[in-house]
């Protein structure tokens, strides 16, 4: 850009933005604080143009572009390369962009137009959304090798009564350890404490020095045997992370829809997961105000 | 300018308590005499549900002040093709007679669908839409039957029937969950209706009364009422509710002569029919707003407030208490 209509660009950003921006001798040009300070903002305001446009040209042509896509923290490896071979494998033209996210920063950037699609855990919020099937990985229980109940093959919930759970923090998805608690206790395990921890390795040590027990997916069993720790499946299989493919209603273009189909089929294949379908029945009491 | 209340943390409080919950929600309170309110999200559109019965039944007032109808005219209900519901005519099994007015009672007190959809074939859907676009509720729009809501939750959900409403991909594809396609509103224009019908402003004081007597009759606890757990303080409401989603509009008045019209909409994460806390948070949230509007009100001096220029303050309220029997 020749010098004259940049000058002017910039005074008149100045001016809108009423800070100055650089100091102007006659031989240099440097930012003043005020300009090194908004510096940041200014790049990251760059860089959501550049997604913009990368999205508007997915939308345009469906073919090339950017696919930004989330998925919870808790995805294995193996599946996480699953899902990125069998998109590719799908829609080789499409770059897709993974971002690491819980389900609430999902939802909230489906809201603010800055996610395309995502695996998400349920129950959750699902207005203004549209999802794949929904798929179930049935919980086990990790135990010290020493516990009674690590000799059964499959552990009733009644026999974990007596230990402490490990269980993640309440205000990361309340509605879901809600509902593991009252599962527990319709099983005849009421823990005498729950301590909270999250990461494997913590939940691990814990579950070592306290004697208490956690719950994980099969999948994410040690991959190396741990000597004083076992998994055990929980017997009637009563509780499970439930996870689906989403995206914002009226979205789901080929290459939505070509993720949705490779991370169904990469949690199917590398996670042991299974289609969720409600088999409870279902007893609509008079306060719900409708009737089937 | 309407003032609106600045209590710090009130919103954040409320917007806790959702989450805490495992809800979504959006909430307008407003002091019915001064004006002063408080919102949460309160001009997201949202599906109203059985709520829209409220503006049914002002509409039914509205034509018997007009004359077009006779509030104690019979009205015959048969049971086949009654409206499918848990409750009232919509659960029994033989031929009923009764007064429009009746009907009126058993639609708000207990939320029944058939005498819903009995007083709607009279009032029409294009004089529901009149009376909401008249008094000002420009987001308020009835676009079918009760009837035709049920049906299409029931056709949404398949051959399953209500059991496959516990699966979030079937949940997700409810067109009555989705306000563009559903009878709709925002808690802010529900306040207004509820701040209209107290002050006598949306019909004449005889109908007033009247809706006012019926809301302060409905028999549910679990709501917005359960904020509220005084002898001395009447709540006076209409509930909705579908697959994940929980609503109450209504007012709240208290012994000194405060009244407060709160709306609460809500959708749940967790696709269970049964959950007491999500029906419960309905009137946590409405309980602290209504105390931050208290507390508003307590903190101003004698002099006379200044409120919004849209709705004058009264040195006298028409229309105060709801009349229960």
């Amino acid at each position: 850009m020749a010098q004259p209509p940049l000058s002017q660009r910039i005074q008149r950003l100045e001016r809108e933005l009423e800070v100055r921006l650089f100091d102007r001798t006659s031989r240099q040009v440097a930012l003043t604080k005020a300009g090194r300070l908004l510096l940041p903002e200014a790049r990251e305001l760059l860089a959501r143009s550049e997604s913009l446009r990368a999205a508007a040209r997915r939308i345009r042509d469906g073919e090339s572009g950017l696919l930004r896509a989330g998925l919870p923290p808790d995805i294995a490896g193996d599946t996480v390369a699953a899902l990125l071979t069998g998109f590719q494998d799908r829609r080789s033209g499409v770059e897709l962009e993974l971002h690491e996210l819980s389900t609430t920063d999902q939802l909230a950037r489906f809201a603010a137009h800055e996610l395309d699609v995502g695996l998400i855990h349920h129950p959750c919020d699902v207005t203004g959304l549209e999802l794949g099937p929904v798929l179930r990985r049935e919980l086990g229980v990790l135990l010290p090798r020493d516990a009674e109940a690590a000799g059964l093959t499959e552990v009733p919930l009644a026999a974990l009564a007596g230990s402490d759970l490990i269980l993640f923090p309440r205000a990361g998805a309340p509605v879901l350890y809600d509902d593991l608690l009252t599962t527990c206790a319709r099983g005849g395990y009421t823990p005498p404490a729950v301590r909270h921890g999250q990461g494997a390795s913590f939940v691990r040590g814990l579950v070592l020095s306290v004697g208490a027990v956690a719950f994980s997916p099969r999948d994410a069993r040690a991959v190396e045997p741990d000597a004083d720790l076992v998994w055990r499946p929980l017997a009637g299989a009563p509780l499970a992370w439930r996870h689906s493919v989403a995206w914002p209603r009226g979205h789901g273009d080929t290459a939505v829809r070509a993720f949705a189909d490779a991370a169904t089929h990469a949690l199917r294949t590398t996670a042991d997961a299974r289609p969720d379908t409600p088999t409870r029945p279902m007893r609509l009491r008079p306060a719900s105000e409708y009737w089937l | 300018m309407t003032r609106t209340v600045n209590v710090p943390d009130a919103a954040d409080r409320i917007r806790a308590a959702f989450a805490d919950a495992g809800v979504t929600g959006r909430l307008h309170a407003l002091d019915i005499d001064s004006g002063t309110q408080l919102g949460v999200d309160a001009d997201q559109l949202v599906c109203t549900a059985s709520v829209h019965k409220l503006c049914l039944l002002v509409a039914l007032h509205d034509r018997a002040a007009a004359g077009d109808l006779d509030l104690t005219e019979q009205a015959e209900c048969p049971p086949d093709g009654r409206t499918p519901g848990p409750t009232g005519l919509a659960a029994m099994l033989d031929v009923a007679r009764m007064s429009l007015r009746d009907l009126a009672y058993l639609m708000m007190a207990v939320s029944d669908n058939a005498a819903a959809d009995l007083l709607l074939a009279r009032v029409g859907l294009d004089a529901v839409n009149r009376t909401t676009a008249r008094l000002g509720l420009d987001a308020t729009r009835a676009v079918h039957t009760f009837g035709a809501m049920l049906a299409s939750v029931k056709e949404d959900a398949g051959p399953a029937g209500a059991q496959a409403l516990a699966d979030p991909h079937v949940v997700a594809r409810l067109r009555a969950l989705d306000p563009a396609r559903a009878n709709r509103s925002t808690p802010r224009d529900m306040t207004r209706l509820l701040r209209a019908v107290w002050r006598d402003e949306a019909c004449l004081p005889e109908h007033g009364a009247a809706i006012r007597r019926v809301m302060g009759l409905q028999v549910w606890p679990h709501r917005l009422a359960s904020g509220f757990p005084f002898d001395d303080v009447l709540v006076a409401g209409k509930t909705g509710s579908l697959p994940t989603l929980r609503n109450e509009v209504g007012v709240v008045e208290y012994p000194d002569g405060g009244r407060y019209a709160v709306a609460v909409f809500t959708r749940t994460a967790h696709t269970a029919a049964t959950l007491p806390a999500a029906d419960a948070v309905i009137g946590t949230a409405a309980r602290i707003a209504v105390d931050a509007l208290r507390s508003r009100q307590r903190d101003v001096p004698a002099a006379p407030t200044r409120v919004s220029d849209d709705l004058p303050a009264r040195s006298t309220a028409p229309g105060r208490g709801a009349g229960r029997p």
